[in-house]
Formats: structure tokens, sequence, C-alpha cells
């Protein structure tokens, strides 16, 4: 099976602070894992690290056998779209959203390759069926839909393109339960055959049994099997 | 690693370690080193020596803290003096330096310490220079009261400057005040009854007599009194700066809410600073008449005032020091190379361009770039090493006085790394066989070194409920008297023995992430 | 009031519009101010003069007297003219763009960069042409229409309907092009951009070409009515500004609503008796600031929602 990403000794943070403490890390094709801890232990950064939005300290992230970590983040992300092109695809903690912009328009901002651009109506198609309620809301602003759909939206706009990485953070985040749990279901509906999906959540229940595997992550560490799991 | 060499006289040499190993330290022979002048009247001292004994030498040392004033001492001395030696031409040149760096000083006060975006002052220095010139010329007032009336003219200006400027965003207040300088100029050259011949306003008395004027008794005196203008713009810089309203602000700079919360009025502190900044340029605006001898519209061309920006941006704002070294290299570039025409005002730009670029903080804040850079780059490959946990590196080890830390976390890096090997299905099958009776070699380490740890964040073993009947819980100490244990996780044993491997199962796994 | 005014104030109004909604494009979508914006300007007037030079005579003994000629010499000129706006907007990015978008303090590095390049570009034409003014060739002769009550002179309906064909084609290709959906994105939500595979380094171009071809179209459009000298650029540079900021930097809207209001404004100026033409310039500023004190983001905060 191959290997999509691996990382090892990935340390990241903001400025001299460190938040990422050399993290080990291996997903395989086909694989969806979630990615469980508290809120602010560092789930977010680590999705951030991998897409550049934050500074890189120390580490190597192999992304389909090619390096992209190794790269100090002055601004917002100078390589972000460089690395999304090479195959990552994230939808952020809070949604990557144009308030000005229609549920169209975001569905077509997804599609940034020449070919996933031609054949956007149908891939928008799919994401409509993933999604029911957005084909009623196709022309819709985005700025004034509620939560839960633009949640839809951020996630809809992620799934446009063919990636070998998916990162999802926090899908449920602030929405009523019965939304997330639409939310994420739809998420695990999604097929993943040649690429992987890593899901950061708090809310452990949804997610339990229905992923590959669970990886918890405290204080800017993964704390994956003796321990916590061992101890309940 | 030993900084000690014995040579052949038996005398202690010490080696060059740490990071101002070449730094000159005097070696006072007696007690004077507790003597300090002051200045009288007051309890400042002129310069900041720092005495200390050395700790491996036991000799006492005294180094001089901070050598800024030290440089700019003799670089003005040497300034002053040189003065008498220059050519018509560089005299000129140094008048010219003196009040663009006095206006540039002010300009960084409002910029640098207040933070007001303002790109104002080349107006009010013209507004101010031009009242004062109208007063001098068409109502006769003599020419020193012309100083008091630009300053005063200069205060009023920065009252109605400073009305927008909490309300605006920091670029719209900057593009606004950009062309307010060009209105003031199309302004001006429309009011005929003021300025008959092309906006300018001649014949204005001047501390410089007539018939001194453009010849070199003028010109050396004209040179003097704007370098007593730079003291003076230096002194202005320095008490707002280095005093209260400065440091006030500089806390409000580092941390605005703080700042807020301790009672700082951050905003009539930025407002005194731009305030007495406006005066400052409005005192110079009657100055700039006087030496001229005139006021044109020129004064408020927008060329002119980018380069007095361009100024600044190569210095380097918010220190006195790049406010005047950037005035330097620009006079420098165009006087020095006036045969070049108009290509060295290309040659600023460019110089403009790749200082931008490259300096965060212009030519003198290179230094502090470097420095950081320089640390940003030690801490990445010391964290390289910090798979030795917790063991201290050469370079931090002289930074810190009490040698005894070193080796006990050395032996304590240590010995958690042996007993990291000591963990194995074994031992914890063995404990939870039998939590209190003998123990194996390994075990008996591993519970001795649990045992020992500090009270804070200890775990423990809570009796709930009645004696016979008793369920255990686990919680852990917090080390302070008035706070109660806190709750470990929900999980309730209902045997000692088993609260008992819990714990040591908790211990195990911090040992191993530690 | 007389229409005749209302056409001068529309004119005026055209021509500020399209400075004031390159300075705001720019910012809102790349988060840079280009204070070179008024050396582009600058640079397509002497370019069109330069190609002037060159093409009158060639289209004067080829064309003369034809119904074609008016129409060749105008569409040529406006090529010449946005064409070299577009370039010097490339090489503005070349220059000050590329090397530092990704430092700390963009903004004001940008502005201090774009400063020496415009600079450097005045000095350099100061140089070549000398400061005197040169004129640029009437484009569309003296003629007048006279339509209903007023009659409009041909450069003014060229300057408004011109000005309108292209910023409304610019409206319609942003919204309908595939770079103009990834700007606006660009200008909403830079972070979310990026991580929907935008560039900002490569669609920063295109923006910066377009804007130095408003300033073209700007610069061609006054000439018809002022000379040209290499200091001409200052003040179309700071009303662009201020209109800018006026509108909301980032609003195209209120950037043409400004442009609007300062247009009829200058009109009333110069015909109020007492006042005239000298204080055009001081009440515009002093209405600016007053609308800025009440409203500190412009009036664009009503008509769209963008960045900053």
């Amino acid at each position: 099976m191959n290997k999509i990403l691996e990382t090892s000794k990935l340390s990241a943070g903001y400025g001299a602070l460190r938040v990422l403490h050399e993290i080990d890390f291996l997903i395989s094709e086909g694989e969806r894992i979630a990615i469980v801890g508290l809120n602010g232990h560092g789930k977010t950064t680590l999705f951030r690290a991998l897409t550049h939005l934050v500074g890189w300290q120390q580490g190597s992230i192999i992304l389909n056998e090619k390096e992209i970590g190794g790269r100090r983040a002055l601004g917002a992300g100078r390589k972000t779209p460089s690395i999304i092109h090479a195959g990552i695809s994230m939808a952020p903690q809070g949604d990557a959203i144009f308030p000005g912009l229609t549920v169209e328009q975001h569905l077509d901002c997804g599609a940034y390759t020449k070919e996933s651009w031609k054949n956007r109506s149908s891939k928008k198609e799919q994401i409509y069926e993933i999604f029911p309620p957005l084909e009623t809301l196709k022309k819709s602003l985005v700025g004034k839909l509620s939560g839960g759909e633009r949640r839809m939206v951020s996630i809809g706009r992620m799934l446009m393109e063919e990636a070998s990485l998916y990162l999802v953070d926090e899908p449920s985040l602030g929405l009523a339960p019965k939304i997330s749990e639409n939310v994420i279901k739809a998420l695990l509906k999604v097929e993943i055959k040649n690429s992987a999906m890593i899901i950061a959540e708090q809310n452990v229940r949804i997610l339990k049994g229905n992923v590959d595997r669970m990886v918890g992550m405290h204080a800017g560490r993964l704390r994956g099997d003796i321990g916590h799991i061992a101890l309940g | 690693m030993s900084i000690f060499k014995l040579n052949s006289d038996k005398q202690i040499t010490l080696q060059a370690i740490g990071q101002k190993s070449r730094e000159y330290k005097l070696r006072p022979k007696n007690n004077s080193i507790w003597k300090k002048f002051r200045i009288p009247m007051s309890r400042r001292h002129l310069l900041k020596w720092r005495t200390s004994y050395n700790k491996k030498s036991l000799i006492k040392e005294r180094r001089l803290e901070d050598k800024r004033p030290l440089w700019w001492f003799i670089s003005l001395i040497s300034f002053a003096v040189s003065i008498p030696w220059l050519s018509n031409f560089a005299l000129s040149a140094v008048a010219i330096f003196c009040i663009y760096a006095s206006i540039n000083l002010l300009w960084s006060l409002t910029l640098g310490t207040a933070g007001i975006f303002s790109l104002a002052t080349m107006a009010v220095v013209g507004v101010s220079g031009y009242i004062a010139a109208t007063a001098n010329v068409y109502f006769g007032v003599p020419w020193p009261l012309m100083f008091v009336i630009g300053t005063i003219a200069g205060l009023i200006f920065g009252g109605f400057l400073a009305l927008p400027s909490s309300r605006l965003d920091g670029l719209y207040y900057a593009l606004l005040t950009l062309g307010l300088a060009e209105i003031c100029r199309v302004f001006i050259s429309q009011i005929h009854a003021l300025t008959p011949t092309n906006g300018s306003i001649n014949n204005v008395s001047s501390f410089i007599p007539e018939d001194w004027y453009l010849q070199r008794p003028g010109l050396l005196l004209g040179a003097a009194s704007s370098f007593i203008l730079l003291l003076l713009a230096l002194l202005i810089y320095r008490l707002v700066n280095g005093e209260t309203l400065g440091r006030k602000l500089q806390v409000a700079r580092d941390d605005e809410e703080f700042a807020e919360a301790i009672g700082i009025n951050y905003h009539s502190a930025r407002l005194k600073v731009f305030l007495i900044s406006c005066a400052g340029l409005g005192f110079i605006g009657a100055f700039y008449a006087m030496y001229f001898r005139s006021i044109s519209l020129g004064v408020f061309s927008l060329d002119q005032l980018m380069l007095l920006f361009a100024m600044i941006v190569i210095g380097g704002t918010g220190r006195a020091e790049g406010a005047v070294f950037g005035t330097a290299i620009v006079i420098l570039i165009d006087r020095g190379l006036f045969e070049l025409g108009p290509m060295r005002i290309v040659i600023i730009a460019i110089v403009m361009i790749l200082v931008t670029t490259y300096a965060s903080n212009g030519i003198t804040g290179i230094r502090e770039q470097f420095r950081n850079f320089r640390h940003r780059f030690q801490t990445q490959k010391r964290s390289l090493i910090t798979t030795k946990g917790g063991e201290i590196m050469p370079e931090e080890a002289i930074d810190i006085h009490n040698k005894q830390i070193i080796y006990s976390r050395r032996f304590n890096s240590r010995l958690r790394n042996y007993l990291k090997t000591l963990i194995n299905d074994e031992v914890i099958a063995e404990h939870k066989a039998n939590p209190v009776g003998k123990h194996s070699y390994e075990l008996t380490r591993l519970l001795n070194y649990f045992r020992k740890a500090e009270v804070p964040d200890k775990y423990a073993v809570a009796q709930i409920g009645p004696l016979k009947d008793s369920q255990y819980k686990i919680f852990a100490f917090t080390g302070d008297p008035e706070k109660a244990p806190r709750v470990v996780d929900e999980r309730v044993y209902s045997s000692k023995n088993e609260a008992y491997h819990a714990i040591f199962l908790l211990r195990v796994n911090d040992l191993l992430e530690s | 009031m007389d229409l005749n005014l209302i056409i001068y104030a529309l004119n005026l109004a055209a021509i500020y519009s399209l400075m004031a909604i390159g300075i705001s494009l720019l910012w809102s979508s790349v988060g840079m101010i280009n204070m070179a914006h008024g050396a582009t300007f600058v640079v397509s007037g002497y370019s069109t003069f330069i190609a002037s030079g060159w093409l009158v005579p060639i289209l004067k003994a080829s064309l003369a007297g034809t119904a074609f000629y008016t129409p060749v010499l105008v569409f040529s000129l406006t090529s010449v003219a946005l064409l070299s706006g577009a370039i010097f907007g490339a090489i503005i990015y070349l220059i000050a763009f590329l090397p530092l978008h990704d430092k700390p303090n963009f903004a004001i590095r940008s502005l201090i960069a774009t400063l020496a390049i415009n600079i450097v570009t005045v000095q350099f034409l100061l140089w070549s042409f000398g400061p005197r003014q040169k004129a640029l060739p009437k484009l569309f002769g003296f003629g007048r229409i006279d339509f209903l009550d007023f009659s409009i002179r041909y450069d003014q309906a060229a300057t408004i309907i011109g000005t309108l064909l292209l910023v409304g084609f610019m409206l319609l290709w942003f919204k309908n092009s595939r770079i103009g959906l990834e700007i606006r994105a660009m200008m909403q939500n830079p972070e979310g951009a990026a991580l929907s595979g935008i560039s900002i380094r490569r669609r920063a171009l295109p923006v910066m070409m377009l804007t130095g071809s408003l300033a073209g179209m700007a610069a061609i459009l006054l000439s018809q009515t002022s000379f040209f000298s290499p200091t001409a650029g200052a003040l179309p540079l700071i009303k662009g500004l201020t209109i800018a900021l006026l509108g909301g930097l980032g609003s195209v809207a209120g950037a043409m609503l400004g442009a609007l209001i300062i247009g009829i404004l200058e009109v009333i100026t110069g015909e109020i008796s007492f006042l005239g033409q000298r204080y055009v310039l001081l009440i515009q500023f002093v209405f600016i600031v007053i609308v800025l004190i009440i409203r500190p983001r412009g009036l664009g905060g009503l008509l769209d929602e963008t960045r900053k």
C-alpha cells in the first residue's frame, strides 16, 4: 500500500514558540483516520504546518514520496498554493469561505486544475449528491448562509479536486448536534480509493468505529498507543 | 571544557568564551568603583558604567554598558569642529543636512514613538514658514519673534491635523496627509496678495545679517546655527522619547490593552507627542525662512517630501540614529555626486528599493536584524540536539550562575534514560501481580524513582466510601496547600491493589514520555 | 443647473474614477499601495506622444480625409496607451511586488518601493524629455454634438462613453472569467484563496497590468484637455488616492461613486463666484476628510463586502 503522507520529527510553531514537538506520523492509501484531542493542543497547527500556513521549524514532511516541508513560512503560506497543487486539500477550522461569492462560485474555486475546471459541472453534481441542501442554495451568497451550510460549502470546495490527502479540521465545530452528524456522515461516505483523509475532531463519539484509526494529540505530541488508550 | 589555562608562570589566564568576550573592560584598582559622577542637582549619571566581580578570576571589572552616547558625542564634536574648514559648497550642504535631519528627527518622533503615520511634515513646515515670513515682511515683526510665531503656527496646524488621526486608520491617514502638502501649495499659490512673485515671499529678515548673506561669514553662521538647530532637535527627541511620554508609548506599542489596563492614557500621550513635534516643525519652518531669507512653494513639493521620507526609510524608523544617518547618506549622494545630475536621484531611489527589500528596519536596524537571524539560526541548530533530553549546552551553561542546576539536570536525564530501559512487560506484570510485596531489583529501582517525585502532580489513591466497602479513585496532588487534589479520571477501582497498579501504569507512561 | 456643467462633471468623474479604481482594486486584491500609479499615467502619456509622432504622419499620408482616419488614429493611440500602461504595471510587479510580497510589513514596504519607482521614472522622463509641457494630438477633433438642449464636445463624449465601456467591460470580465473569480476570492479571504490553490503571486500580475492600463486610459483621455509634463502625474495620483479612500479602499463601486461626487463638487465650487477655481482642491479635500471622519471606511461599506 502506498504511503500518502509521512512526517518524521516534525516540529512547528509560531516564532520562537514551539507547538508541535517531533511528530512522527504515517498514513497510507485508503485510510481514513481521526486525530482527537482537546482544543489548543495542536490539531489545527498540525494541519496548518502541513499546508505551510504556520512556521515549520524542524523535521520532514513527505507527501507521495516528495518532500514538502523544510521551508519557513514567513508570510501567510507562500508555498501553500503549490502544496495544494501537489495534492493536499484542506477544509480549515471555521471555513475558508468568501462572503461575497455564491455557493456555486465557491465550488468553482475549488477546481484549480485545467481538467477539473472543464469537468466542474459533473463534479458539482457529485457534491450536490453528497450535500443535498447545497443544490437549492446554488445561487445564494455564502455570507448569508447558516453555519452548517457554510461548513458544507467549505467541505464541498475541498472535495472538488481529486487530492491525495484530505484534511478536515473540526467539521462539527459550532454546529448543532444533528447538523454536525449529517456533515460527518457525509464525510465518512466520501470514497477514498487512492487517497487518505484525516479528520481532526473533538467529538469522539461520532467517529468511533467509523474510522480506521484514532490518534490522540495532547500538548503537541501524538499519543496513539499505550497510555490513554490502554487506560481507557 | 576548561576555561582556565595554567601557563608556565602558574598564573591563571582566562579563555575567551561567551558572547561578549571581546568587550573591553576596565580594571579599577581601588574602591572608586562605588563612586559615580552625577549631574549636579539631579540623580542622572552621564554614562552607563557597570561594575562587577568576575566570577572566575575575582577581579573587579568595569564596563560601559551603553556605548551609544559615546559615539554620538564623538560624531557631533568632530562634526562641529570640522565646520570652519569646509568649503562654501560643503557648508551649504551641511546646513541643509542639519535642517533636514532636524525635520526627520521630529518626524521620527511622530512615526516611531507616537505611531501616527503622518506625511504632513512638509506641509506644517511650509505653512509655519509662510506665516512667519508674512508676519515679518508684511507686518514688520522682528525676526526673533518669527521663531515664536512659527512654533505657535505649527502647534495650531498640528491641532487640526491631530483631530482625524484617531478616527482614521493608519494608512488612510497617511494617504490623506500626503495630499495635504499639494493642497497647501496650490492654495498658497493662489493668494496673490501674499505672493506676487510666483508664490514666494522674499526679503525676510534673518539672524544672518544682510551683507553676510551668501558670503563666507554668512555661510559659516548659517551652518553653525543649523547645527545648533540639530542639537535642539536631538534634545527634544531625547526628552520626549526617553522620558515619560516615550516610555508610556513604548508600553502601548508592545501591548495596547495592557497599557490601558494599567492606566496609561495612550491616546493623550500620542497626541501630546504629535503636537510637540508639530510645534518643533513650526520652529524649523521659521528657521528655514530665515536661513534662506525667503520661502518658496518648493517647500511643499511632493518630491521633496518623498526625499525626506526616503531618508527616514533608508536610515531606519524609530531611532534617532536612523533619522540622522539616513539624512546623511542621502545628502551625501545628493550633493557629493552633483555632477551626475538626475542620475543621483536614481541612485537614491535604487538605494531605497534595496534597503526596503533586504533590511527590515533600515540601515541602522541591520545589526538587530542580523542578531535576530543568528539567534533564530542557533536556536534551530540547538533544537536539533534536544533529543539529549534536558541537558544544557555549553553556550547556555555560561549564562547560568548556579552550576549545581546543570549537574543535577544532567544526572536526572541520565537516570531517566537508564530507567526507561528497565521498563518491559515483565516488570509491569510483576507489579500487577504484587503491588506491595517484595520486588525484583528493576522494579524496586523504578518504584524508588516514582516515590521520590515532587509533590505537585504526584498521583495518589483516594479511598471513597465506608471502610468495608470502599472504592478507590486516583487523584493528583496540586502542591498548593489551599487547593484540593485534582481528579485524574473518573474510573473507580474496587481494590487498593488495582488502584496501585493503575498509578504505576500512569507513572510509567509519564516516564516514557519525558 | 446648466447641463453643460453636468457633462463637464461627468467628464472629470470619469477620469478620476479610472485612477481611483486602479488604486482601490490593487489594494484589496493584492494588498499593495501603488504610489507609482502617477508614473504609469505619465509614462503612458509619453509613450502615446512618441507613438503619435511616429504614427500620425503615416496615417495622414495614407488615410487623410477619409472616414477611416479618425477611428484608426483613435484605436491605435488608445491601444498604445493601454498597452504601455499594462507593461509599466508589469514592471512595477517585478520590482515592487515579487521581492516583497511575503515579507512582513508588505503594505508599507510596497509603498516605499513604488515611491522609489515613481522618483526614478520622473527623473528619467525629466532627463529625456525636459521639463516643458508637451501636447498630445487631439484625437477627436474639435466638433461638438448638439443634443437636445446641450452640446457635448467630442472628446467629452468619448471620455464618458469610453470610461463606461472600459470599466463595464472590466467588471463583466471580473464577474465571468475564471481569473476574475480568483481575484475576487483573493480580495475576500486571502487564506481561503491560498487553500483553494490560488496563488497570489501569479494572479497579481494580471491585476497590475489591468490597473496599469486603466491609468493609461486616463492619460489619453486627460491629454485631450491638458498638457503633459513629467511631473503631471502627481495631481492625478493624489486625486486617485483620495477618491479611492473616499470610496473605501477595495470597493470599485465606491470609487466610482466617490469620483462622481468629487467631479460634481469640483464643478459646483468652480461656479460659486466668491470661491472660484482656486478653492477647488481645498474644498474637495475638506469634504473627503469630513466623510472619512463620519465613516472611517469610506462610502464603500454601504455597497459591498471586501477585505479592508
